[in-house]
């Protein structure tokens, strides 16, 4: 029996394990932390389908429209269009195995307005539409793990993937109980780790989600991609311990955003494009926020007790807990921040990197969202991206396909040297302990990554991460925290120095990346970044030729 | 004030009390405070003396992902839902005292997905549940397997035989869209949750998302 090993078990991995499983193949789920604690249940607003639900003449081939023309064209075309032709499926799918949707006075699925669509598309359970989602597949996975096709491995690290000639392997992973690496092969990766988080330190996301793994793939030999496509989410509340989003799902059921100019509301948006300012793409609504310059609010108290309360009840008690904001009578105070990575580890239309074997889905891998992700286009793309990298594995491993081989290389040598290096840190000394680096390259990220760049600002961040890269292999191991946070560091800042380079080569403003000294979206760049590492240079060029997404 | 924790370095390794100083926003919540007593250069105890950094589990920090419950000043609660405004002088927190402690404020609560496995808890075949239940099935979908009802529950052990509310909500889950699984699913709620709840309805108190697990009891009582 075939066997793939899943690094990751949010909704993406999960999706990939399901559908392992149900071609046959043994499965292996890694993570730390059981799915519940996955990024994936923080996904409030909903997931797009276009199901026609609202009867306002919605098609498939509008969603593809409207996912290419967000991501101001440089996605893949047959891979949007595979994913927006899948979707009806998938939120069928769902429900069938018991997600529970908001529903129309039909008994339908109940369909609601985002940023960027011409169509009111996005099916959704609540504002809780992630966590419902999690509960579902979680309790279908226990059906495979119940006949033994899925294992789950917890309290695992995922430390480095098993590559010799471009092939992968297996993984090596750190067994936080036993505290020692450990070696496992199969007959595909399916790598489905999430964003690169921790590049910013807290984002609207998961303390979990953090792109060691992209970071340390890439030193191995994978490509990466669009990592300049850092998506700012325009509506986040400050708290003391982070900021926290607020929904899309607002202003899909009317909120307006305004300022204040000499005491009287400006509803800029509004008033610059139109009915439908409030829900342009994410990109141009956190852009026109920071030209504003001031202090902006979101008003959603005329929605009225009633659509508050059965429409965005988790928001009505997120601001009331965290702020002491009453958003029956209040606006709230809002601004852009950190939210979903475009860029991730390269895929093609099949999901696989240019390492064979090796596979991503989900946020970690870059495809379909190109300069910009819609809302509700994410869960939909970890759904369907797991689908597709297990119906591949299926294909190419089965019967007399079978591209399988049971040769696999000796990896002993590897494995000790790992080991060797990974207990040989604990014992060193210098000044910074790793968790203090990880701090100072966020601050960095934040200040020469922001909504709008420039060369400088970028050269800058570029020379300042460098340096801590020098330094990375020689700092004190801190034997306070999981040596996970210490040999995850490097990968964490080769990571962060990757997106810098990215973005500084690209020498125009497309979607989310912006800059002020090549303000115009230029034509010669209408094509994705592609980064490479080749013995300590980064290598950049764009794929003009669609190697990967096309 | 004061933020009084037992620690434990390791699993077996014996448990030991440390109290730190923090001087921060009245506004943020415990985990806000981990966060802060965490990320310094140096951890320093409110004696002066060096401490190792304090482990505790999180991932979104905003009451969604169930990672960071534990006991503060007595109570079950979500480290990032408690505030300090609403602790007075001192904070007092001690893992889950009933799963195994991984490391400080970290357990391990692998036995409720081992239980819920071993029932068998998935739904199979679906059938379409009654549009009635849609609320209902809703707010139980919305558990977070985080164990404060577990922990707070008189009847709960270490979940060998009564499983407790986090599994009489997935019953009702199952229950409600499987025909299939519908009748052998009630037996094991009969088996492992029925037999064993004295009602206190504590879990109901602590449950950071609210679920009316009575109302899961009521319903997979009046079908069976």
């Amino acid at each position: 029996m075939k066997k793939v090993i899943i690094i990751g078990s949010g909704i993406a991995g999960m999706s990939a394990a399901l559908h392992c499983a149900e071609n046959g193949i043994q499965t292996v789920l890694v993570s730390p932390f059981p799915s519940e604690r996955a990024q994936s249940v923080m996904a409030s607003g909903g997931i797009n389908a276009a199901l026609n639900h609202q009867n306002d003449g919605d098609t498939v081939e509008s969603h593809i429209e409207d996912t290419l023309r967000g991501g101001r064209f440089i996605a893949g075309e047959e891979a949007v269009r595979g994913l927006c032709e899948a979707a009806p499926d998938i939120v069928r799918y769902l429900q069938k195995i018991g997600t529970v949707f908001s529903l129309n006075e039909k008994g339908e699925i109940d369909q609601r307005a985002f940023g960027g669509q011409s169509h009111q598309r996005t099916c959704f359970s609540g504002a809780s539409t992630g966590k419902q989602i999690v509960s579902t597949l979680v309790m279908e996975c226990r059906r495979y793990e119940a006949a033994g096709l899925i294992e789950r491995k917890l309290w695992s690290d995922f430390h480095s993937a098993l590559i010799r000639d471009g092939r992968c392997y297996g993984v090596l992973l750190y067994n936080e109980a036993k505290r020692t690496l450990e070696p496992f092969t199969a007959d595909a990766v399916i790598m489905a780790t999430g964003g690169q988080n921790a590049l910013f330190g807290k984002t609207t996301g998961s303390t979990q989600c953090d792109g060691y793994a992209a970071g340390r793939l890439f030193l191995q030999g994978a490509e990466l991609k669009n990592l300049e496509f850092i998506q700012y989410h325009p509506t986040t509340l400050r708290t003391p311990g982070k900021r926290m989003l607020i929904s899309e799902a607002a202003r899909g059921e009317g909120g307006r955003l305004y300022y204040l100019e000499n005491g009287k509301r400006v509803y800029f948006l509004e008033d610059k494009y139109g009915e439908k300012g409030n829900l342009m793409p994410r990109d141009v609504v956190a852009r026109e926020i920071y030209n504003a310059g001031k202090e902006v609010f979101l008003d959603v108290t005329f929605l009225g007790k009633k659509t508050i309360d059965s429409r965005i009840p988790e928001l009505r008690d997120l601001c009331r807990k965290y702020r002491g904001i009453d958003i029956y009578r209040e606006s709230i105070p809002v601004e852009p921040s950190v939210h979903f990575f475009m860029g991730g580890l390269a895929v093609d239309n099949h999901h696989e990197t240019n390492i064979r074997n090796l596979y991503a889905v989900g946020e970690c891998a870059s495809i379909y969202h190109g300069a910009n992700r819609l809302g509700g286009n994410s869960l939909l793309a970890a759904l369907y991206s797991g689908q597709v990298a297990a119906a591949d594995i299926a294909r190419r491993f089965s019967g007399t396909q079978d591209e399988g081989s049971d040769f696999v290389p000796d990896f002993e040598d590897y494995v000790r040297t790992q080991s060797e290096k990974l207990f040989r840190s604990m014992e060193t000394e210098s000044l910074f302990p790793v968790m203090y680096i990880r701090d100072m390259v966020a601050e960095s990220l934040w200040e020469k990554l922001g909504i709008v760049r420039d060369e400088e600002d970028l050269t800058e961040g570029i020379e300042e991460v460098s340096y801590y890269l020098s330094i990375a292999d020689k700092i004190r191991y801190d034997g306070s925290v999981l040596p996970y946070f210490n040999y995850s560091l490097e990968g964490i800042l080769t990571l962060a120095k990757a997106t810098l380079v990215c973005a500084k080569e690209r020498r125009e403003s497309r979607g989310a990346h912006f800059r002020k000294d090549y303000a115009k979206e230029e034509d010669a760049y209408r094509a994705a970044t592609v980064i490479s590492y080749d013995e300590g240079e980064f290598r950049v060029r764009l794929d003009r030729e669609g190697r990967y997404e096309s | 004030m004061r933020v009084k924790i037992l620690r434990q370095q390791y699993p077996g390794a014996e448990p030991y009390w440390q109290t730190f100083l923090y001087d921060g926003d009245a506004d943020a919540s415990v985990a806000a405070v981990l966060d802060t007593l965490n990320y310094k250069d140096d951890v320093v105890d409110a004696d002066g003396n060096h401490a190792p950094r304090i482990g505790w589990e999180c991932s979104c920090l905003q009451g969604l992902c169930g990672g960071c419950a534990m006991v503060i000043n007595g109570h079950p609660a979500l480290a990032c839902e408690t505030f300090v405004r609403d602790l007075g002088e001192e904070i007092v927190l001690r893992p889950l005292s009933k799963f195994p402690v991984i490391s400080d404020l970290v357990v391990d609560r692998g036995v409720i997905q081992e239980n819920l496995k071993a029932s068998g808890d998935y739904i199979g075949e679906y059938t379409p549940p009654s549009p009635k239940e849609h609320a209902h099935q809703y707010a139980a979908a919305k558990c977070l397997k985080c164990g404060l009802c577990l922990e707070v529950c008189p009847n709960y052990g270490k979940g060998e035989h009564f499983y407790g509310a986090v599994f009489a909500n997935d019953c009702y889950l199952v229950a409600s869209t499987s025909k299939e699984q519908g009748e052998s699913f009630r037996k094991e709620y009969a088996g492992h949750f029925a037999a064993g709840c004295s009602k206190s309805l504590s879990c109901m108190e602590v449950c950071p998302m609210q679920i009316p697990t009575i109302a899961s009891m009521a319903k997979l009582n009046r079908r069976g």
